[in-house]
């Protein structure tokens, strides 16, 4: 139960953020140029996706044995996870500015302004490379939770029910989503990732946790603990 | 053409960020295989996490401050 509310979560919240960034480019691509092409854009982004997940997903829960999974999944979530975490505790230190979706939401929109004469299918284009990228992190972020701890339709329920959320959210405001403490949300699932494959990629090694699931518990106070710390060392004033 | 690059871009993207802090997280989690696939000793299993964890944050505090001495230098 707490593994599958773990996959759940983590599934759920990658997949929001990556869902807000998507909306905003095909927010912009909408309003800018009509709905039609931006939306056959973002449905080949999805079933491309779907096809992804479908087919990964597919063939590493049946094919790779569990330890090599655990081993493989595990040493790359920690490797997408502290690079999550890397970005966020740079973010929340003030080093590096924090996505603005607003500005993306702009930049965008001007972009296509600057291109207006070109054929309609710049607009499908840009709506099915913006949903196909974005979407690429949350196919890992599905596969690797999902796969490992054999809780597949648990992660893609996760993140379907994210992109529905975002998705009804961006058709009633019409507007990007720039509310959503992105950073947070990142800074929490890189926290949450990285715990999660510092566990399989130990349990891929051959080693048993103390307390099994419950050490994922610790493992997020230890990485919680250690971007605290890096945050507040940033922070802190250079000796004169 | 442009699409796959950018695709194969993002795909490379998702685990590598800086390729020394990458390269370094590789090394500990090579280190970690070696000793603990030898010693299954389950404890060990929670200095591999401080390892990765203390390595976060030398690498943050690196780039904050490689970053800060680039803002200097172009303000001069």
């Amino acid at each position: 139960m707490y593994a599958q509310l773990l996959t759940f979560g983590a599934a759920f919240l990658g997949s929001a953020v990556e869902s807000v960034e998507a909306l905003t480019i095909v927010l912009a691509v909408g309003l800018t140029r009509g709905w039609r092409a931006p939306l056959y854009g973002t449905v080949t982004a999805l079933v491309l996706l779907g096809l992804l997940v479908a087919f990964f997903g597919q063939l590493i829960v049946t094919r790779v044995p569990d330890l090599t999974l655990k081993l493989i999944i595990g040493t790359l979530l920690v490797l997408f996870g502290l690079r999550w975490l890397h970005k966020a505790v740079l973010r929340s230190a003030g080093v590096v500015a924090m996505h603005d979706e607003d500005r993306a939401f702009q930049a965008t929109v001007s972009s296509l302004q600057e291109r207006r004469q070109a054929r309609d299918w710049v607009g499908f284009t840009l709506a099915l490379k913006g949903v196909f990228l974005e979407g690429l992190e949350v196919v890992f972020i599905v596969i690797a939770v999902g796969g490992t701890s054999r809780g597949l339709g648990v992660a893609v329920a996760g993140g379907i029910l994210a992109m529905i959320v975002v998705a009804a959210i961006g058709l009633v405001v019409r507007k990007p989503l720039a509310m959503v403490p992105e950073n947070t949300l990142k800074y929490a699932v890189g926290v949450v990732l990285t715990s999660i494959g510092t566990f399989w990629a130990a349990e891929g090694m051959g080693v048993a946790w103390p307390l099994d699931f419950v050490s994922i518990a610790i493992l997020l106070a230890v990485y919680l603990a250690a971007s605290r710390a890096a945050i507040a060392l940033i922070r802190r004033p250079a000796p004169a | 053409m442009k699409f796959v690059r950018a695709a194969a871009e993002e795909v490379i993207g998702l685990f590598v960020g800086d390729w020394s802090q990458t390269a370094i997280t590789v090394v500990l989690l090579a280190a970690g295989w070696l000793v603990l696939s030898r010693l299954h000793v389950s404890g060990l299993s929670f200095l591999l996490a401080l390892a990765l964890a203390v390595q976060l944050v030398f690498a943050t505090v690196a780039e904050a401050r490689r970053a800060r001495r680039k803002e200097a230098t172009s303000q001069r």
